[in-house]
């Protein structure tokens, strides 16, 4: 069959009456925020997606830590480590409720102000295909291709694992200041503040990752800079997937060398594209998923 | 819909419709794919609705759409209200403090709102298909919606617009189908074995008035913790679970609607955002808007090898 015959059975699909929810089956509509090259992915490793899931959650952080202190921020990063977790939590429950096994693609936001830190994940539950029961197995940050790479691997992702520490630059002594001018010399109250801030979130990152039995985590983000809330104080938030090896040994993966001999940007024939045989591809554009 | 397609078009609308050249919004890549397709533009197809509009409505203040009971000793008092309705409400758990201390809390649906929102995006996206259907199209590909606001803050415009195309040999649905793809990604989605049936989008909105311990948690104050946890009171550093809770059911509202849309249809390309205005000290305002294009499964996946994993020497 020719996509063109496909085009005109899937136009003649518009026109039939719509299936109802819960009818031959228990058919149900689902929801997923995946692109169609990644819902091909999953199909052929195996999955497919359910439904699109949530968490969020936000924390309070009381008056007056941000003022009356240097160095590191605790009760910031508390909050941070809660909401991360209470977020997860209900991102696992609602793929649970949606009948998923995982939760793949989630896209991570954090914001934090004087008062609150913020963490809201959404990605879309998946599940093997034909399946009769879906036992809960991981959340990840990790899109369709990374996932099917990861498993082809022997590797198997579990759970986000997260970490942040904020820190409030401490000032210089007014000495150190009147020794610093017109010097471009370190100032170790900075490099140390930023160096301290940037070990600890890496290590609460991992300290979440060995909590959740991984080996390791991959795709760490690194997020830093400015707080919005105070010019002094510094944010390092990173955030990756625990992952755990499923197979006696890591499986090399052994990709095909390709040479496209295709230019980058093709040129746009009307003729011969008229002309062209269905199912020939054109140059593609950016698109909306 | 306000008006039938040629009674309520502008006059330019049907003019421009009638003949001459064909308009397309497609990209070059976009065009070629969809003449691959055997899909053939006919015209750049649009519809516009400007409402009158305010985000926070005289009427939309504590007491709108609040129907539960309120007095419910402390916790959690989930009491949906009107035909599936969210209002949950929340009571002080100090006793009386003072004339200002915030009693009571509560977060609540604003279906006035989302009527709202509902009735100009579906005003707009009709009067696009309306368009199509004059051309005699068979679909619309490649939408693009927005709302913006236009006049001093009091108006707001839905705009919908795509390109209209016909599939000679395909017999034309009553409806053309709508979608946001184009191009490529369309003719992967249809050799996937989706047929796509129309682009659907839902906003929900919900206000949180919070209560006193909402209230001290917002403003980083520990005043509540005065009474400790178990009477209500409130640590340093803990969950906003009034917030918490608003936030959970704006989104679960929008996937609700959505799907009651969807019947045992799929949303592909779902795309979620939310925002927040804080109205007042402790008090916020969640809008959350789901959009999609709703497809229907015309065949079986075709068996699909695995995926090689490739190089490039690019």
């Amino acid at each position: 069959m020719t996509l063109r015959d496909e085009v005109r059975q899937a136009v003649a699909a518009v026109g039939s009456p719509a299936p109802h929810a819960g009818g031959a089956g228990g058919a149900k509509g689902t929801t997923s925020d995946l692109t169609i090259d990644e819902t091909l992915l999953l199909h052929s490793a195996g999955w497919e997606p359910v439904d699109l899931v949530y968490g969020i959650s936000w924390w309070s952080i009381p008056w007056g830590v941000w003022q009356w202190t240097t160095g590191e921020v605790q009760e910031a990063s508390t909050a941070f480590t809660g909401a991360v977790d209470h977020a997860a939590k209900q991102l696992r429950q609602s793929c649970e409720q949606s009948g998923g096994s995982g939760v793949l693609g989630v896209e991570v936001g954090v914001r934090v102000s004087s008062h609150h830190v913020s963490i809201e994940l959404t990605g879309t539950a998946v599940r093997r295909t034909g399946a009769d029961s879906h036992r809960f197995e991981f959340v990840s940050d990790l899109s369709a291709r990374d996932f099917v790479l990861l498993t082809r691997a022997g590797w198997w992702p579990l759970g986000l694992a997260a970490g942040a520490s904020f820190v409030i630059a401490p000032r210089r002594t007014a000495r150190e200041w009147a020794a610093q001018q017109g010097q471009n010399v370190e100032l170790p109250n900075l490099t140390q503040a930023l160096y301290l801030a940037r070990e600890r979130a890496m290590e609460r990152m991992q300290q979440s990752g060995t909590a959740l039995k991984a080996e390791g985590i991959v795709a760490v983000k690194l997020r830093e800079g400015r707080a919005s809330s105070s010019a002094r104080v510094i944010q390092f938030v990173a955030i990756g997937t625990g992952v755990h090896l499923r197979t006696s040994a890591h499986r090399t993966v052994s990709p095909e060398l390709v040479v496209p001999l295709d230019e980058q940007v093709r040129a746009f024939d009307v003729k011969g594209l008229r002309r062209a045989p269905a199912g020939r591809r054109s140059g593609g554009g950016p698109e909306r998923t | 819909m306000a008006a039938a397609a040629g009674d309520g078009l502008p006059e330019a609308a049907t003019r421009r419709l009638a003949g001459g050249a064909w308009s397309s919004g497609l990209s070059v890549s976009d065009f070629a794919s969809c003449l691959d397709m055997g899909m053939e533009p006919v015209g750049y197809v649009q519809g516009y609705a400007v409402l009158q509009w305010s985000w926070f409505m005289a009427t939309g203040g504590f007491g709108m759409g609040m129907g539960g009971r309120l007095g419910v000793a402390g916790g959690w008092g989930v009491t949906p209200q009107r035909g599936g309705q969210y209002v949950e409400q929340w009571q002080c758990p100090h006793g009386f403090v003072s004339a200002e201390h915030r009693m009571y809390g509560a977060n609540y649906e604003l279906t006035w709102l989302e009527d709202s929102w509902a009735s100009g995006w579906g005003l707009a996206t009709g009067r696009m298909v309306d368009e199509a259907k004059e051309l005699g199209a068979t679909g619309v590909v490649g939408v693009v919606d927005a709302m913006r606001p236009l006049v001093g803050g009091t108006t707001v415009e839905f705009r919908a617009s795509g390109t209209a195309v016909v599939v000679p040999g395909a017999p034309r649905p009553a409806t053309p189908f709508s979608t946001y793809l184009s191009g490529q990604r369309l003719a992967k989605l249809i050799e996937a074995g989706f047929a796509p049936i129309a682009v659907v989008a839902t906003l929900s909105a919900v206000r949180m008035l919070g209560y006193c311990v909402t209230h001290y948690q917002l403003a980083g104050s520990t005043a509540g913790t005065w009474y400790g946890s178990g009477a209500g009171g409130v640590s340093g550093v803990g969950p906003v679970d009034q917030v918490n809770r608003a936030q959970a059911a704006a989104r679960r509202l929008a996937r609700e609607r959505v799907r009651a849309q969807l019947g045992a249809d799929v949303l592909h390309g779902a795309a979620l955002e939310t925002s927040e205005r804080e109205i007042g000290e402790g008090d916020l305002s969640i809008q959350c808007t789901l959009k999609g294009t709703r497809v229907r499964r015309f065949k079986d996946f075709d068996p699909l090898p695995d995926a090689t994993p490739v190089v490039r020497l690019a």
